[in-house]
């Protein structure tokens, strides 16, 4: 089960949109006697042929690309379907995938695509602007519900879809949208496949995991072969792939791809270690045994880098939740949140619950983003003198018996919920617990089924402190369901009809200004402001950012690991040393 | 006996017709927490209420849940479980992926933990209170306390370490190239580790329960009228007694064939093995009412249907009982 809130799927990252797009990098005349203008993958040369192995928790849901959202489709997908534009894993900038180039218009409202010349489906079908066209039209019906209507949906208005000609479409959005390029990059489908499906309205079922894998046509490095469900995946090479390495030779490198189904990531890591399977993503406390093991093993650990996910505490400031007056106004109370936040011990977690491998956080945004994340926001250092004054600024008084009270008298004690399937979230829980109770706050750790803690969160509200996670992305854009006043997942106070708080009504403008502003660098501005906020006004209390870890054996090649990107962003050109 | 059969099979239809109401009731009342779609929330922050409330009308559930239920009960009538959530295909296409696999399972383990604990039993009561009967009813001690879970972690290390079983799964990555022949030992292969820690580990139990029931009929008096006789001590045990003694158990089997499905959850999520368990453990976690509510009638026609045939049974093993 995977319970770890996604909070960005669409990551692209930080390039200002030019007026003409990036040409693909590598040597100009790499082309192929069909593909006159393939993408250039760089690498150095590699071999083709062999077979990869991996292993992922929990099977696919669907083989739709417009249905898919959990890691556990859109993983099995990655390889068969591409989307106009890409990002770099490297250097995280948005570049041409389908489209070879785009254009800007003055306003920043219409964007136009050029197609590569010579594109085709896996069956051999040519590829052309009436796919994206389709494509779009899906995305949009009303009577298909998926997420990526609600991502790309700008001032509540879908954005229109035009052919120009066979190889050029247009895109005009109702007010220019700042994320445009890194919402765009989605899958694109074969009409040819699915118009039939569409018009007489069985799209919802098209493609689902019962669908004989031969029927999914893509234009991705990969095809699937054969799915047995709650065992394995299998793929074969793509052979009209629009790739090419840099000596101009038709990528990908590795003929076979063999995607185990593990119950859990446990099972995942025996397989590994028992030689079944070629990479692992390690968990920080496992860094040191598997560090040790790479010799015997014959595998490297890389390091990624901070992660984007984040860990918090936060506190229920919703008054319709139902909490006794004189506890809402402790959590309204920024001084009181202030105070929680110097007295959460950063390097106790990073020691207790990663192994010494996190880093500190203080704000919203991880430093993995190297675009916009702001280093300069305020910083509360565990002190838990720091802690008892600034809660002392709150009116907040511990007496002669060490119970911390309000200025009315009332003694502090709450809740903190936390979902208990998550042993890191437990751990990090009790932490915090015991370092509040050292303030003189009697405080209880309460984990709980994931479900019982969403319907709280969403529905009943019925919660007064809780230690979540959000796993985070590139473009904070996609936070705006969590920063914006009126969003389901703000947490502390969902859905406000108006802006509760003046700092909340900040945030509400700075989003709704950097979506609507193309320039990256001003948009930069408005979400540094915004991190500030977050950080002087502590609505979450956030606490560290494990370093991300993979383990892949030796004998591949180009292995070039992000956090960002994951181990195999560039996978076309990963190939097998001899 | 047909009209037995009969009578029963006809029972069959109001019977499972309750179980499903009080499933359905059991999975509404359930406290405090949302539904399937409410936790997409906070999986895909970017979904917006009315995606949401989209969804939720496809698979009808913005209806009061009575409603959900009847339509859910109709669909049934005409053969179709209706639509998995996560999956949004047919349950019925989800379980028969699955349903082969853990019949294969708990047919293999049956016959496994059957053909120990049967033999094994009667010699502990055949030489009752002898060093082999102390040292077997101890090691059927520790086999009852030891959880399936627990087993199947310990076989997994066990494989881990010797490397001669696979991990996990049903089949190897190479199995659709194999030969007929090496296909049948590819899975036997996979089979070994599931079926002991599912099968092997409930022999304990068994085993008590035949070394007692012998012990009760060696007592009995047409066993010493037997002996007495001069019947061979052979003869005594294996014609008369073990045929008396074997009848109890005959009714513990139906039992089994519904309680496997229950056991083989655990072992298959730790085994990865792709049955059934593993995939209903995931939809009752997530709310995926339909697949839940399928495979608990699958688990209820296989109880009953198990305990009609251990009925039918007893009375072919048992002259005493007859029911026209």
């Amino acid at each position: 089960m995977n319970t770890t809130i996604v909070l960005s799927l669409v990551t692209a990252l930080l390039m200002v949109p030019p007026q003409v797009g990036a040409a693909p990098p590598g040597p100009p005349h790499a082309s192929l006697p069909d593909l006159p203008n393939p993408k250039v993958m760089l690498g150095e040369p590699g071999r083709f042929g062999g077979t990869f192995l991996d292993a992922q928790v929990a099977d696919p849901r669907t083989f739709n690309p417009i249905l898919a959202q959990e890691t556990s489709s859109t993983g099995p997908l990655g390889g068969l379907f591409d989307g106009l534009v890409e990002d770099n894993g490297e250097t995280t900038a948005t570049e041409p995938a389908l489209a070879e180039s785009w254009t800007t218009s003055p306003d920043g409202r219409t964007w136009t695509f050029v197609l590569r010349k010579g594109l085709k489906w896996s069956d051999g079908a040519p590829m052309t602007a009436d796919d994206v066209v389709f494509t779009f039209k899906v995305i949009y019906d009303k009577k298909i519900p998926n997420s990526l209507q609600d991502v790309l949906t700008v001032a509540g208005k879908p954005i229109a879809v035009t052919k120009v000609n066979d190889q050029t479409v247009q895109f005009r959005t109702a007010e220019p949208f700042g994320p445009f390029l890194r919402s765009i990059g989605i899958g694109i489908l074969p009409r040819h496949k699915l118009e039939a499906a569409y018009t007489s309205g069985k799209f919802n079922q098209t493609w689902g995991v019962n669908t004989p894998p031969k029927e999914l046509v893509g234009t991705g490095a990969y095809v699937m072969t054969e799915y047995k469900p709650a065992q394995r995946i299998m793929y074969l090479r793509n052979g009209n792939y629009w790739k090419v390495d840099l000596q101009g030779h038709r990528l990908p490198y590795i003929q076979r791809l063999v995607l185990t189904i593990v119950p859990d990531q446990n099972a995942h890591r025996l397989l590994f270690q028992g030689g079944q399977t070629d990479s692992y993503g390690i968990r920080p406390r496992e860094y040191a045994e598997f560090k040790r093991g790479e010799k015997t093993g014959g595998y490297t650990v890389y390091d990624g880098g901070p992660s984007f996910g984040t860990e918090f505490l936060s506190f229920n400031q919703n008054p319709r939740a139902g909490l006794p007056e004189y506890k809402l106004r402790w959590f309204q109370n920024q001084k009181f949140r202030q105070g929680v936040a110097y007295a959460v011990d950063r390097d106790a977690i990073t020691d207790q619950v990663y192994a010494g491998h996190a880093i500190p956080q203080y704000g919203p945004e991880s430093p993995a983003d190297k675009f916009f994340y702001n280093p300069k926001v305020k910083q509360y250092p565990y002190n838990l003198d720091t802690a008892t004054a600034t809660l002392a600024e709150g009116g907040f008084k511990k007496g002669a018996d060490g119970v911390l009270r309000d200025a009315d008298g009332h003694p502090v004690e709450f809740v903190i919920s936390t979902n208990a399937d998550n042993q890191d979230r437990v751990a990090i829980g009790n932490i915090i617990r015991q370092d509040l109770s050292k303030l003189g706050m009697k405080v209880t750790l309460a984990p709980e089924a994931f479900n019982t803690l969403v319907n709280k969160l969403v529905e009943s509200f019925k919660w007064e402190a809780i230690v979540l996670g959000l796993t985070g992305g590139i473009e904070p854009h996609n936070g705006q369901n969590v920063w914006k006043s009126s969003g389901s997942l703000h947490m502390w106070n969902p859905k406000e009809p108006n802006p509760a708080t003046p700092w909340e009504g900040e945030i509400d403008r700075l989003f709704n200004l950097a979506a609507t502003t193309v320039d990256q660098n001003r948009r930069k501005g408005y979400y540094d402001k915004y991190q500030t906020i977050v950080a002087e006004q502590v609505p979450f209390a956030y606490t560290t950012i494990p370093t991300s870890y993979v383990a892949v054996r030796n004998k591949f090649g180009n292995i070039k690991y992000t956090a960002f990107g994951g181990p195999f962003w560039n996978f076309p050109v990963i190939y097998i040393k001899p | 006996m047909i009209r037995y059969i009969a009578r029963r099979l006809i029972l069959l239809g109001p019977l499972l017709i309750g179980i499903t109401f009080v499933s359905w009731a059991a999975i509404q009342l359930a406290p405090g927490s949302g539904d399937y779609f409410q936790s997409l929330v906070l999986q895909y922050p970017q979904i917006s209420p009315a995606t949401i409330a989209g969804l939720r009308a496809r698979f009808g559930m913005d209806q009061p849940p009575w409603i959900q239920y009847l339509r859910w009960l109709w669909n049934i009538l005409h053969l179709d479980l209706g639509l998995s959530f996560a999956y949004q295909v047919p349950v019925t296409w989800l379980i028969g992926t699955r349903a082969l696999n853990t019949l294969l399972l708990s047919v293999t383990s049956l016959v496994a933990a059957w053909s120990i604990a049967i033999p094994l039993g009667i010699y502990s009561a055949v030489h009752q209170y002898s060093v082999t009967d102390g040292l077997l009813s101890a090691g059927a001690f520790v086999a009852i306390s030891v959880p399936s879970f627990f087993s199947a972690l310990l076989l997994l290390y066990a494989a881990f370490w010797s490397h001669v079983l696979p991990l996990q799964g049903l089949t190897s990555v190479n199995y659709d190239g194999l030969s007929w022949g090496a296909k049948v030992l590819d899975v036997a292969r996979h089979l070994v580790l599931p079926t002991i820690a599912l099968g092997v580990f409930s022999v304990g139990g068994l085993m008590r329960y035949m070394r007692n029931n012998l012990l009760d009929v060696l007592r009995a008096d047409y066993v010493k009228t037997a002996r007495s006789k001069g019947v061979s001590e052979r003869r005594v045990i294996f014609r008369h007694a073990v045929r008396n003694a074997i009848n109890p158990l005959v009714t513990l089997f139906g039992f089994e064939l519904g309680g496997l499905l229950s056991g083989a959850a655990f072992v298959e999520n730790i085994l990865g093995y792709p049955g059934l368990g593993r995939l209903v453990l995931e939809a009752v976690l997530k709310k995926d009412v339909f697949v839940v509510m399928g495979s608990l009638l699958m688990g209820s026609v296989l109880l009953i249907l198990g305990n009609l045939t251990a009925d039918v049974l007893l009375a072919f093993v048992d002259p005493r009982i007859r029911y026209d």
